[in-house]
């Protein structure tokens, strides 16, 4: 067998331009400013971030615009110890994080631990954790523009 | 009354490791439905459709499943339908077909799920185009850094320890070397698994599915119309599908399987099942990372939320317990894509048809629970209740 060719290398190589609509393209923008937009559902009075055009609940525009802190609590969270092909350099912890006064959760990185010793992790960012985001120094208007959040 | 479909037929190939495998995608999907209209006996001009799915940009291609179906030789003037829902394609691929045969408009359709996993270089770079742009890809969260949320949710709220998710891993693997199609056919001990690679935290490489290649198929016909068929017919008694919010950050509740808990509702109103844990003989639920299987069986009913854990270590799961789940292994110990989604389906109609390899069969079972899931973070659910006739 060992002398049959079993496999063809194929690359792929492709870029895009993602149009963000007029809801997100002003959360980003917030961004840029330090600012977290975000909406609330007139109905259910949920505050989503990032922000959404509509309640998918209650089927309504969510047109009510509010800035929240920057500080909140983690719910869920994870410490990559192996990553993949573009991403970055593990080990790195990721979080789920409820923003004060968010209905729902702003994944994100939680920086600053200290992610040598497994035993530890949880007892650093386990549930209830309260984090801060830390702002880029250079902001474009993307999800990184807080570079990551750190314990408060 | 409307037609009913049922299953007669299925067709599994063997699974292995995409650099052991030396057959194409195309010779995998051809063994599988030629052993599919072998078991059932259907004829291949009695076929009246095909329904068959890929998972874009997988294979390197956006093709992946339609350009496959004029060489498996059926025929040139079978109607096609493709889909592609990412995880959940093999479980949608069978309700598909079910309600093209319950419309009246089809009679006997093949089902084929493929080895959509087969070509990635590096499958969590490719899964990881699957996870919401622009607001959570940028975060380094692959696949299973995505399924470490759940159990380190459920941690907080239950207590459970790595030991405890290693169970249903364990327990995984003995059935799975039961399975002459399974993919990692070794056992494992819970410190097996606990001692294994950290992938993320809590996840260990142990807890996390091969990436197999095998190809599935079966037969949906219309009730009735099985009489020059071989198997015993499965009935397809109830199906449905659920979503959640897309991004993450919109799930309600790590801890908890809640969408699942609602789709679980809805199919067994459909099927009449009041008691789960009663009435169902076996069960088949896709947890291609051990921690959510307990968390799917309390979705289910099987056990109240904490009690997942317990319910796998009592036994009650294993093929002599009353409710016995993945005696297949699973996809912890089988993950080909689109065949490893369709497998739920197939491995509960043999077990119902009584044609399971020996080692594996449940004797006497009637009814049948078959689960599918699919979303980077699993937004996306299917269930089916599945009938003896």
């Amino acid at each position: 067998v060992s002398d049959v060719i079993t496999t063809q290398r194929v690359h792929w190589d492709l870029n895009y331009d993602v149009h963000l609509g007029a809801t997100w393209g002003r959360f980003m923008q917030g961004l840029t400013e330090q600012k977290i937009l975000t909406n609330r559902c007139p109905e259910c009075s949920r505050v989503f971030v990032p922000p959404q055009a509509y309640c998918e609940s209650c089927f309504v525009k969510t047109d009510e615009w509010l800035e929240l802190p920057p500080e909140g609590a983690v719910e869920a969270f994870t410490v990559a110890w192996l990553g993949f092909r573009g991403g970055p350099t593990p080990p790195y912890a990721i979080a789920g994080i409820r923003l004060d006064g968010a209905s729902t959760l702003l994944m994100h990185y939680v920086g600053g631990l200290d992610l040598g010793n497994p035993n530890t992790i949880r007892e650093q960012i386990g549930p209830g954790t309260r984090v801060r985001a830390v702002w880029a120094e250079e902001r474009t208007g993307q999800i990184l523009d807080i570079a990551h959040f750190e314990k408060i | 009354m409307a037609t009913r479909a049922v299953i007669a037929g299925v067709g599994i190939t063997p699974a292995t490791s995409p650099r052991k495998q030396t057959s194409s995608s195309l010779e995998l999907i051809q063994e599988a439905v030629w052993g599919a209209l072998q078991h059932s006996g259907a004829a291949p001009d009695s076929l009246d459709g095909i329904v068959i799915g890929n998972i874009d940009g997988f294979e390197g291609t956006v093709l992946g499943a339609k350009h496959m179906v004029r060489r498996l030789g059926l025929g040139p003037d079978l109607p096609v339908s493709i889909l592609n829902t990412g995880g959940t394609t093999g479980g949608n691929l069978v309700q598909v077909a079910a309600r093209q045969v319950r419309a009246g408009d089809r009679r006997r359709v093949l089902v084929i799920g493929g080895p959509t996993f087969f070509g990635a270089e590096d499958l969590q770079s490719a899964i990881n185009t699957n996870s919401p742009m622009i607001v959570e890809q940028p975060l380094g969260m692959g696949a299973y850094h995505m399924g470490a949320f759940y159990p380190s949710a459920y941690t907080e709220r239950f207590g459970a320890t790595v030991e405890d998710f290693a169970v249903s891993a364990v327990q995984d693997h003995e059935h799975a070397s039961r399975n002459p199609y399974a993919h990692l056919r070794n056992t494992m001990t819970v410190e097996d698994v606990v001692s294994a690679k950290p992938l993320s935290y809590p996840l260990t490489m142990a807890m996390v599915c091969p990436v197999s290649t095998s190809a599935n198929a079966l037969v949906v016909c219309a009730e009735g119309t099985t009489e020059d068929l071989r198997p015993v017919p499965v009935l397809i008694k109830a199906f449905a599908t659920s979503s959640d919010p897309y991004l993450g950050g919109g799930k309600n509740d790590f801890a908890a399987m809640e969408n699942l808990a609602i789709l679980a509702q809805k199919v067994y109103q459909l099927a009449d099942v009041r008691d789960p844990r009663a009435e169902i003989d076996v069960v088949e639920v896709f947890s291609p990372y051990a921690p959510m299987q307990p968390m799917q069986l309390e979705a289910l009913g099987f056990a109240a939320p904490g009690g997942g854990i317990e319910l796998i270590r009592s036994g009650a799961t294993r093929i002599d317990g009353d409710v016995p789940v993945n005696l297949s292994g699973g996809p912890l110990c089988t993950n080909a894509g689109v065949a490893g989604e369709l497998a739920p389906i197939v491995y509960v109609a043999l077990q119902l048809m009584g044609d399971a390899p020996e080692a594996m069969q449940v004797p006497g079972a009637r009814r049948g629970l078959a689960h599918g899931t699919g979303g980077t973070f699993f937004q996306f659910e299917n269930l089916a209740i599945l009938e003896r006739m």
